[in-house]
């Protein structure tokens, strides 16, 4: 039935249909999802910062500081969209296409399936990066373009990857876009976005650093002030073996999944 | 001739039905406005006490507000999964009274949502919430729920239009929680947002919700934002039904529900 | 475009007498193409449509897919508003009246929409009941004699979800019932069922007639049009081209018999040569995998056997026989264009 399927993936306060992951074909979404949403987000945390600010209770570079790390936010929609991608069941054939290549092909077979959305996630990036330059006060004069690139790129590789684990985790729930969604909203608190890691109470801290996006935030505030490739090395390289464990464990569960799906002949856990 | 109220409340009925059979979906709506409260909590550490307050108080009206326009606004492309549009359309009662009983549906779970997070503000970062007049507090809710729905109405009609109202109005999500004065007061907004910010309801709704929590003997400012809020929603009240109507026209006309 | 002023009223005084009139029904959509640059193409799906029907009658409209049925119901129903022309359902007018006309009437649109699947049948019932303005002391008993009607009584609170499509359809027929209507429209009520469902579902829609209820029937099925309807409006590409009792429509094709030949390795290109030969007039083709049949109409009778096994001759040929038409047959003479 593919009714209760649409449903799923409409259904939801955030996100948004289906239609998204193409916006470019429809002016009014693309609108929305490039411009409006990454703006206001940013716009409302800000303002938030700017307040805080006039009362003395937060140094004055805190709005840069905050709208950096909404920019680099704004490519975490690319995770929720490898997470619909691995989910959904109208996307079965593809996936079983990834389960059933040899397992060499498998990790460029994901990269070139997400890539799509990683450049879709860097075009919000590069969006949002023009307004934190021209409306939020971030100064990008100092910034080393080439250490940025990566960073973005490996952020938006990591976190595809991150959507796999939440996208195989959430198989055996109802519902898996609520998971995805939950999370987007979760890395507002964990990732360093608007204030520190530690900001957060100690016990919580190591959550921070099981996500990719808090690395890919670290570093490119990092770079933006003018560090170098070289500089965020060690960022970049946690990262990666982050975003790398996160596949594993998404193609594990997801390789559960088929296994059980195989036996019960159905393409649903629940 | 269907009476209007029976018929919102059946579809009230209706979507609490639907709650109850799916209730995993409320939790994307509820956790934002919690995470984006946990935030600002974060954010108001060294803050004085009242400014914590204000943060809770703002989270939870970001909570009402996000429940009942995305409520609001997904009621009408609910119909449309369901297959039911057509037969909605075809009954002889007002599609927007039918709308108006989900509308006020999603505004309760607005209201449940503002609750637990007072509840966890005060329990969990033990934020001393005394509300000063507990009745005038609750009425001022109420009132400004109401509100928030109407307005809610208004985007519902364009639903019936397109599916890609849908994200037009998520999109709307966030400069709402800035211009109401939720989080930020209006005075700190640019002074070009302030028209915008008064004519929503719900911006004089959360003035007075502010007064009845600080103050026992609230002022007479309470009772004008209430007043004036009340005014508003009658007006927004007004242009649902110009929309609902003329939608529906237009819909008969081209046949455009027919792409659903 | 018949003046829907000054004249309007005095007809629409006239003609309480029927229980629908479709006056010269016309209803065009614009399609728009191209992203950037739009142009608007307009589609008519119904050029010109007129016929009445009487009170207790069960009035069937066949035709093909696209013809127009669907969306004349639409415009009888006030779910679209014709482009020109007008109609009246018990005397109020469609476009005018829209509440009485909506308050007196019942849809069943058909197909597995039009109910809510995360609720149980009782609770759809009384949602509609409501939406309905059905009197609530009136409700409950109306929403149990339906559910009894369609014998859905023992499961009325399993969630639609978990209902065989055959019952969802009754379901959705309780619905359309739910008003007591006077007037009943139903869209294809028995597409998609299995035959002992259709079946049951044509019992239950004779017995609405038997009630006194008026009813409006589409279907493609010329079995059930022949079975159950008074008369039969024959509708093609927007417009009716024929509309008489069944009987009546068989006389079309009264002085043509039916060839049937059962063959193996029929093609689409030799269906349309038969269509070639002389005085064949109508082929139809029923070409699946592991059997075709081919069904040709002519005057001729058998002595065109010979003209058709000439153009079969690649095909392997197991059967042939010659049969009476039927109203079926009539139907594809119709709506294939070799007739009048």
């Amino acid at each position: 039935m593919t009714q209760p399927n649409r449903l799923r993936v409409f259904f939801s306060s955030a996100v948004f249909s289906f239609r998204a992951q193409f916006s470019w074909l429809n002016p009014p979404m693309w609108l929305t999802m490039k411009l409006i949403l990454p703006f206001s987000q940013m716009a409302f945390f800000c303002l938030l910062g700017g307040y805080l600010v006039s009362k003395g209770f937060a140094s004055s570079d805190i709005v840069a500081y905050m709208a950096i790390g909404n920019a680099i936010q704004a490519m975490s929609w690319n995770t929720v969209f490898a997470v619909i991608n691995i989910t959904s069941a109208d996307k079965w054939d593809g996936t079983l296409q990834l389960m059933l290549a040899s397992p060499a092909q498998r990790l460029p077979l994901f990269v070139g399936r997400s890539m799509i959305h990683i450049f879709d996630g860097l075009l919000s990036v590069l969006v949002s990066f023009i307004f934190a330059a021209f409306l939020f006060g971030v100064d990008f004069v100092r910034t080393d373009l080439l250490g940025l690139t990566v960073t973005l790129l490996l952020t938006g590789f990591t976190m595809a990857g991150f959507g796999l684990l939440v996208g195989g985790f959430s198989f055996y729930f109802r519902d898996p876009l609520v998971f995805a969604n939950i999370f987007t909203f979760v890395q507002l608190i964990f990732c360093g976005i608007n204030f520190p890691v530690q900001s957060l109470p100690q016990q919580v801290q190591f959550i921070s650093y099981l996500i990719p996006l808090t690395y890919g935030v670290q570093a490119g505030r990092e770079v933006i002030v003018g560090a170098t490739l070289t500089d965020i090395a060690p960022l970049l390289a946690q990262m990666t073996v982050v975003g790398l464990v996160a596949i594993a464990l998404g193609y594990f569960f997801f390789r559960r999944f088929e296994n059980s799906a195989r036996k019960t002949g159905r393409l649903e856990a629940i | 001739m269907p009476k209007p109220l029976r018929v919102t409340y059946s579809a009230f009925i209706m979507a609490m039905r639907h709650w109850i059979a799916d209730p995993q979906w409320v939790i994307p709506n509820v956790i934002a406005p919690f995470v984006f409260t946990f935030v600002a909590l974060t954010l108001f550490k060294n803050a004085s006490e009242s400014f914590a307050v204000n943060a809770v108080l703002g989270g939870g009206m970001m909570g009402m507000w996000g429940n009942t326009l995305y409520g609001s606004g997904f009621a009408i492309n609910f119909e449309r999964w369901q297959g039911t549009l057509e037969e909605v359309l075809a009954a002889p009662s007002n599609l927007m009274h039918v709308i108006a009983g989900r509308s006020i549906a999603n505004a309760l779970f607005g209201l449940i949502n503002m609750v637990a997070i007072l509840l966890i503000a005060t329990l969990v970062f033990q934020v001393p919430l005394g509300i000063a007049n507990p009745l005038l507090f609750s009425l001022a809710m109420v009132l400004t729920l109401l509100s928030v729905s109407a307005l809610g109405l208004i985007f519902a009609s364009s639903f019936v239009l397109t599916r890609s109202a849908q994200v037009m109005t998520n999109g709307l999500e966030f400069p709402i929680y800035i211009v109401s004065g939720s989080m930020v007061p209006i005075y700190f907004l640019p002074f070009w947002s302030h028209p915008i910010s008064y004519v929503l309801g719900p911006t004089w709704g959360t003035d007075a919700i502010r007064w009845a929590g600080e103050f026992q003997n609230v002022p007479l400012t309470f009772w004008t934002n209430i007043v004036v809020m009340m005014l508003i929603t009658l007006g927004y009240l007004v242009v649902a039904a110009f929309l609902f109507k003329k939608v529906g026209d237009k819909v008969r006309r081209d046949g455009s529900l027919m792409e659903a | 475009m018949s003046g829907k002023s000054g004249q309007s009223s005095k007809r629409e005084e006239s003609r309480t007498d029927k229980a629908i009139v479709a006056d010269h029904l016309c209803k065009i959509f614009y399609t728009t193409k191209g992203v950037v640059r739009r142009t608007k193409k307009p589609v008519v799906a119904v050029k010109d449509i007129s016929f009445t029907v009487d009170y207790g009658e069960l009035f069937g409209i066949v035709g093909p897919n696209g013809a127009g049925k669907t969306t004349t119901i639409k415009m009888l129903t006030t779910m679209l508003i014709p482009t020109s022309g007008a109609a009246t359902v018990l005397g109020y007018d469609v476009e005018k009246n829209v509440r009485k006309v909506r308050e007196s009437i019942g849809i069943v649109l058909g197909g597995e929409r039009g109910l809510y699947t995360r609720v149980n049948a009782l609770q759809n019932l009384r949602y509609f009941a409501d939406l309905y303005g059905v009197p609530t002391d009136v409700r409950e008993k109306r929403v149990k004699k339906l559910l009894h009607f369609v014998g859905l009584w023992d499961r009325r609170n399993d969630r639609v979800e978990t209902y065989s499509r055959g019952m969802r359809q009754r379901l959705h027929l309780a619905r359309g019932l739910i008003n007591d209507p006077k007037v009943i429209f139903l869209d294809e009520p028995t597409i998609g069922l299995d035959p002992e469902i259709a079946i049951e579902t044509r019992e239950m829609i004779k017995g609405l007639v038997k009630e006194g209820k008026t009813i409006l029937l589409t279907t493609h099925y010329m079995y059930e049009a022949d079975e159950l309807c008074r008369r039969v409006a024959v509708i093609r590409k927007g417009e009716i081209v024929a509309l008489d009792t069944p009987s009546a429509l068989k006389k079309y094709v009264r002085d043509t018999s039916v060839v049937e030949i059962d063959a193996f390795g029929v093609t689409e290109k030799c269906v349309e040569t038969l269509k070639k030969v002389p005085e064949v007039l109508a082929v139809t083709a029923n070409l699946s995998e592991d059997k075709q049949v081919v069904k040709i109409q002519t005057p001729k009778g058998s002595e065109i056997i010979s003209d058709l096994q000439e153009v079969l001759k690649e095909c392997r040929i197991n059967d042939i026989k010659i049969k009476e038409p039927t109203l079926e047959d009539a139907y594809l003479r119709l709506v294939e264009g070799k007739v009048k």
